[in-house]
């Protein structure tokens, strides 16, 4: 009884060295030839395949992929230019090496080897359940059961299966190309084909943090708007969103569906639309500026979005009027929710309203809304729409990089790099600068979202 | 001895008569001083005299609203009862309206009058409006308060006049006759529907109704799709049990905090490598691709839906794919809701992504890239009307179909947060 008991132990260590371990002849010539063990056991049809497979991938490494691999630790290393014939004894136009497609392939293929490489542990696992469950003389499943298995026990690869591929290709692949990309100086004067580019290690990211020209002297402005800017936002829109849910929440107000869906209808507009519309709203002969002198409280046009410190104050104000019916909406839920014995506890005791809001709203809102909190702020962190399309990031500053602006986000920054002046390698250092920065919010999140579960005290 | 009457607060009462006697009194200080000064009573007095139309016609219904406010106040404090307290609120609130009105007209009115030396700004206005101006809404909010109404409704008319102040201008413009952009009026002189013709027209330079099905075509393929990939990867990483489940959400979670436009230019490189560039085909596909990151909402919606019932499914002998088509989606419905009106909502308002895929192909464009297009500083003025025309057009589907799921929407939020 011991004995087995300690066997089966072992079996449930389950990775590929004890099945290599474990296993037969078939197991082992399995690792090499996929799907050996498979057609031994009776799986002919899947055995098959899992040759079928490995076969491809062998052949597609010999023609293209290692050439790719080979050529990733240079990234190509003859320009595109003219070329002595011997033969003919002319100069040529030879094409040169694409620094980019370079690039692009061989991650493809890195992507490929590790999809090969879970094909083949897949191939390793179902090799060796056919085996052990011929040992025990259970009935090997056809590749007719394993179908119908897709629909039930195994439902999550056949859900999985399109998703995954697309966010393989569409969304790991790019992003794995962009972050070596950070490592290279592909920018504006190392354009492909015409130009080679390479590695150049940390150097962009050592650029951006201290160097002498307006490259740093970008980089810290606009990090630190885009933290003013995103605490700022989020949380001017959270409290005025609170005092306007209780507002329209209170006892003594009528028509709350009506008051609602005024406020929400700037929700509802696209924002882009909104965006723009208030943008021209308030250019120089825009109708705010045409009013205000009407109306006698100005007698020149403000500079609302041409004046860093003005620009700056009036894309708080307008992302308010747009942030704030969402927050409204989302905290009337929670208000509603609030038990009322609550309040009637705290009115017999003597509390006034501010009180209240202090003692019992506030902190249950708080306690409720964090995660809500932290995601807007990592979204405000990457505000697209509100920056870029009421003031592109204007107004530019000649202390700037190339076009850069005082109202710039990293993110519209990283647009603009891309975009406009084509310096992809900075635009993907700074996205890897995004994205430490969204981890470590996030990460400040899931710790204190974990202690705060544990915490029933704010009742 | 006095009859109290139920339901009246009588300090309120006494507070809200001496703020209306304060008001009388402030019309007599001066109103505005730009050269000279000049008091209210003197300035209703002339615009009597001038002609008591336009504009005129604020200042002269101000002092009557203020002498009535005082008169009633006096019979309400006399005689306290209900309906004329009521009276007076009305007549309190459009005295407040008045002084605030004042407040953006009294430079029209003062520089046509010519009653003042110099041209008249807002920092020119003197002791007398400001005085009025606070005991007009003491007046309000104490009659109010009196009358046992909730005063938050004076914040919330001004708050809804500013919100819904841009979307007035955009509907004002897209109905105005005269063109251009630069123009130093609010109220347009003439109204028209060729702003919208002129969108639809046969060779106009605005391919509008090209653009518009563009991205109507886009969104529907785009909802499909997203709405049955989101729904599959919620239903597994929700109800089953696999290995490297956790691992996979983890590594979700960090693939999203890289912002999206990141991996554009790796993206537009591939769709080139697929022969899929600069097409509308492109803006589905990458759309339904990354929709699976999409999946919280939805998930934390499933986690909702009890286990037991699963389990009593299972015991019936029912394979998972029948608890997703049988139990779970039929649950599902305001989910399900949500999650097609987001996924139809995204094309329409998503440029980044679209500008960088089809660049200058023009056919092609959705309506977030014609509209910009259409605000750049050379065509801005040619085109502004039609730009409103447009938007207009472009938002009042979207609002509808907000308004009519709004209630979804919000179910399918607030699940995700209690949860």
């Amino acid at each position: 009884m011991k004995f087995r008991k300690k066997r089966e132990k072992t079996e449930e260590k389950n990775n590929v060295f004890s099945i290599f371990l474990q296993g037969d002849i078939f197991t082992k010539l399995s690792f090499f030839i996929w799907g050996i063990s498979n057609i031994v056991r009776g799986q002919v049809a899947k055995g098959f395949l899992f040759l079928v497979l490995e076969v491809s991938y062998i052949y597609y490494m010999v023609t293209s992929g290692g050439a790719y691999l080979a050529k990733m630790l240079t990234l190509g290393t003859q320009q595109q230019g003219m070329t002595f014939n011997e033969a003919i004894g002319i100069y040529e136009m030879s094409q040169g090496d694409n620094s980019m497609l370079i690039l692009l392939y061989g991650v493809v293929t890195i992507v490929l080897t590790g999809v090969y490489i879970a094909i083949w542990a897949c191939s390793i696992y179902s090799g060796e359940q056919a085996r052990l469950r011929k040992i025990q003389n259970k009935n090997v499943p056809g590749i007719i059961e394993d179908i119908r298995k897709l629909f039930d026990a195994n439902i999550h690869r056949l859900f999985l299966f399109i998703p995954l591929l697309g966010i393989l290709v569409f969304t790991i692949m790019p992003l794995i190309y962009m972050i070596l990309m950070a490592f290279t100086n592909y920018d504006a004067e190392h354009q492909p084909p015409g130009n080679l580019f390479t590695w150049v290690g940390l150097d962009n990211f050592g650029a951006l943090i201290s160097s002498t020209d307006s490259l740093s002297a970008t980089f810290w402005p606009v990090l630190g708007w885009t933290l003013v800017w995103g605490f700022v936002a989020t949380f001017s829109c959270y409290f005025f969103g609170i005092f306007l849910a209780m507002l329209i929440n209170a006892e003594g107000i009528k028509g709350k569906k009506v008051w609602r869906t005024v406020f929400v209808m700037t929700m509802a507009i696209p924002s882009f639309i909104s965006l723009l519309v208030v943008a021209t709203m308030l250019g120089k002969n825009g109708i705010f500026n045409v009013l205000l002198q009407q109306w006698g409280f100005t007698t020149e046009a403000l500079p609302f979005l041409t004046n860093g410190a003005w620009a700056k104050g009036t894309v708080i104000v307008v992302n308010m009027w747009i942030g704030i019916p969402s927050t409204m909406l989302m905290v009337s839920g929670i208000l509603m929710n609030i038990p009322k014995e609550l309040y009637e506890s705290a009115q017999i005791d003597g509390a006034g309203p501010i009180v209240t809001f202090i003692k019992i709203t506030f902190p249950y809102m708080l306690f409720v809304t964090t995660p809500y909190l932290i995601t807007n702020l990592i979204g405000n962190f990457n505000n697209f729409g509100v920056i870029y399309f009421l003031t592109g990031g204007a107004p530019s500053s000649l202390n700037y990089y190339k076009g850069a602006g005082k109202t710039d986000l990293l993110v519209t920054w990283l647009y603009k790099l891309t975009k406009d002046s084509k310096d992809y390698n900075l635009a993907a250092t700074i996205g890897i600068v995004i994205f430490l920065i969204s981890a470590a919010f996030s990460l400040i999140t899931y710790t204190r979202s974990k202690a705060l579960k544990d915490e029933e005290g704010f009742q | 001895m006095k009859k109290t009457v139920l339901g009246l607060r009588y300090k309120n009462l006494r507070i809200a008569l001496i703020a209306a006697l304060i008001a009388l009194v402030s019309l007599f200080l001066p109103y505005a001083k730009a050269g000279e000064s000049l008091s209210g009573m003197k300035l209703a007095v002339e615009l009597a005299g001038q002609h008591a139309g336009g504009k005129n016609i604020f200042v002269l219904l101000l002092v009557a609203a203020v002498v009535l406010s005082l008169l009633l106040g006096l019979f309400c404090n006399m005689r306290p009862g209900k309906v004329q307290a009521r009276v007076w609120v009305a007549v309190s609130a459009i005295q407040a309206a008045c002084y605030s009105i004042l407040l953006f007209a009294s430079k029209s009115i003062l520089d046509t009058s010519g009653l003042l030396e110099e041209k008249f700004l807002v920092k020119d206005f003197s002791a007398g409006y400001w005085i009025g101006l606070i005991a007009a809404f003491v007046v309000l909010y104490s009659a109010m308060r009196a009358v046992k109404i909730h005063p938050g409704y004076i914040v919330l008319t001004i708050m809804s006049v500013v919100w819904l102040f841009p979307i007035l201008w955009i509907v004002l413009t897209a109905f105005r006759a005269e063109g251009g952009y630069y123009v130093g009026y609010f109220m347009p002189k003439g109204f028209t529907l060729d702003n919208f013709k002129k969108l639809f027209a046969e060779n106009s330079v605005i391919p509008f109704a090209r653009w518009w099905t563009n991205t109507f075509i886009v969104a529907v393929c785009t909802c499909v799709l997203s709405t049955l990939i989101i729904l599959m990867t919620s239903f597994v990483l929700s109800r089953t049990r696999f290995v490297g489940r956790k691992g996979l959400m983890k590594v979700m979670l960090i693939i999203g905090m890289f912002p999206g436009f990141m991996s554009m230019v790796a993206v537009y490189n591939i769709l080139k490598g697929i022969g899929l560039a600069q097409t509308l085909a492109a803006l589905v596909v990458v759309s339904a691709a990354g929709a699976a990151m999409g999946y919280y909402i939805c998930k934390g919606f499933f986690d909702t839906i009890p286990k037991s019932l699963d389990e009593a499914a299972i015991i019936d002998g029912a394979t998972k794919w029948q608890i997703f088509t049988k139990i779970t989606i039929p649950l599902s419905k305001p989910i399900i809701i949500y999650t097609i009106l987001t996924s139809f909502l995204g094309p329409w308002t998503d440029y980044i992504f679209p500008s960088m895929v089809l660049g200058d192909k023009q056919n092609s464009y959705t309506v977030a890239l014609g509209l910009k297009w259409l605000t750049d500083f050379q065509r801005i003025d040619t085109y502004y009307t039609q730009f409103a025309a447009g938007a207009l057009l472009v938002s009042l589907p979207i609002v509808i179909l907000f308004i009519w799921l709004q209630k979804y929407y919000v179910e399918g939020l607030s699940g995700a947060v209690k949860g």
